[in-house]
């Protein structure tokens, strides 16, 4: 009779093993179970933190001025270094305007105005000539967001139209759907791209880049619930316009000194 | 009740798919989609905790005091320090230098606002180089120098030339 200690069917050696394991384990997921977000994974807990700004307290706007542009490009680069847009693709650009004779209008943007403007080499002298700095227009009923057919983009309540990366399948039809060009297929992760008015930026009360680093303040921006905002009153008192109006898609960034031959 | 077991079975069934409809919406619709809108409310969070690499001249002005203050006085005082050279992030982090601020002391860095063109406002000072480096008029310089401008001007207050200060 060998089997002395054995107790309910479980020697002493099985009890003191299977405890061990349990410890083991339970030391396991309280070590490394914040990492590993068990908790998150079953119960969809987020793991993000959540910094203390209220979306629903503010709705921005861009402003631009055409008559202080002077195509320098400063916005182009400094949105690439603070985005890191890839190369030949663009968050935001310059357009040159030269309008010859009666109607010949000629639009150029060689590299987005990325690398600036070159005199045209042929001398002739435009009637008229102008930069039109254009963005996404963090439409109010964008076209973009309506036929995202996986919610991956949204406008925000503060009125920035944003893309989930995360959820985004890279199907490229808001690409296709903005009317005015202001989205790509970024080439690092094949997924939607486009100006984020610097999300990060305008959150912690900073300016987005374009507007911050532009030398002749030809680039305005403001918020529309703030009182007083130099940018709402130009909006309430001065004549301003959008681009492609007749689309109704409501725009939020606004031109002042608009041309007819803008498109 | 002979056929009580076919209701049974189909009821079973119907719990079985229910329940297991519900498990895999849970898993697959993140927590909080539709929270604000047809989509997923923590993405705004995730752009949020990106890092802004520009400071402007504020955070330039922590460790540059002198440059500020030249340049704020001078005719380039709206244009921000890292138009012309880099952004902070690549300099500077937590007040600590990390690498060498580029500079560009090229004329092609000048010419991207001061190359005279057409479509610029009027007011706005433009050069045709080759013109304005033969003294204007007629005569067009030959050859550009890479340093050019700086010859004559500080990039930092370009107004008064280098020998009238």
């Amino acid at each position: 009779m060998e089997e002395t200690k054995k107790t309910g069917g479980v020697t002493r050696r099985e009890a003191l093993g299977t405890s061990a394991k349990g410890l083991a384990g339970a030391m396991f997921v309280a070590g490394f179970g914040k990492e590993l977000d068990v908790a998150g994974w079953l119960f969809g807990k987020d793991a993000v933190s959540k910094p203390a700004y209220d979306p629903t307290k503010h709705m921005y706007t861009f402003l631009f001025d055409i008559s202080k542009c002077i195509g320098c490009g400063s916005c182009v680069r400094a949105c690439e270094r603070e985005n890191n847009v890839p190369p030949h693709h663009f968050r935001t650009w310059i357009e040159r305007y030269r309008v010859f004779g009666e109607d010949r209008v000629l639009v150029d943007s060689p590299n987005g105005g990325h690398d600036g403007f070159e005199p045209d080499p042929s001398g002739e002298v435009a009637r008229k000539a102008f930069f039109v700095p254009k963005i996404c227009n963090h439409c109010e009923f964008t076209p973009c967001v309506q036929l995202c057919p996986v919610g991956a983009s949204y406008r925000t309540p503060d009125g920035v139209v944003l893309v989930d990366v995360k959820r985004c399948i890279g199907c490229g039809y808001c690409v296709q759907a903005c009317p005015y060009g202001s989205r790509f297929l970024n080439p690092d992760g094949h997924v939607a791209s486009k100006c984020t008015m610097c999300y990060h930026r305008i959150t912690k009360g900073m300016r987005p880049t374009c507007v911050e680093m532009c030398p002749t303040g030809a680039r305005r921006w403001g918020d529309l619930k703030k009182p007083g905002d130099p940018v709402a009153e130009i909006l309430a008192t001065r004549e301003t316009h959008v681009l492609k109006p007749e689309l109704l898609t409501k725009p939020h960034c606004f031109y002042l000194g608009m041309y007819k031959e803008v498109r | 009740m002979e056929h009580s077991k076919h209701i049974w079975r189909a009821a079973l069934i119907l719990l079985f798919l229910g329940t297991g409809f519900v498990g895999v919406r849970h898993f697959l619709i993140p927590k909080s989609f539709g929270q604000a809108g047809h989509y997923r409310y923590d993405s705004i969070f995730e752009y949020m905790a990106q890092e802004p690499n520009h400071g402007s001249r504020e955070s330039c002005r922590k460790c540059h005091e002198e440059k500020f203050a030249e340049t704020v006085k001078g005719r380039h005082a709206p244009v921000q320090c890292e138009v012309c050279h880099a952004p902070v992030s690549a300099h500077a982090k937590d007040d600590k230098k990390i690498a060498d601020m580029p500079t560009n002391p090229n004329h092609k860095l000048c010419a991207l606002c001061h190359q005279k063109l057409d479509s610029r406002p009027k007011g706005f000072p433009q050069v045709d180089l080759r013109r304005h480096l033969a003294g204007g008029g007629r005569t067009v310089a030959a050859t550009i120098p890479d340093a050019a401008c700086f010859e004559c001007h500080s990039a930092h207050e370009p107004s008064p030339l280098r020998g009238e200060r």
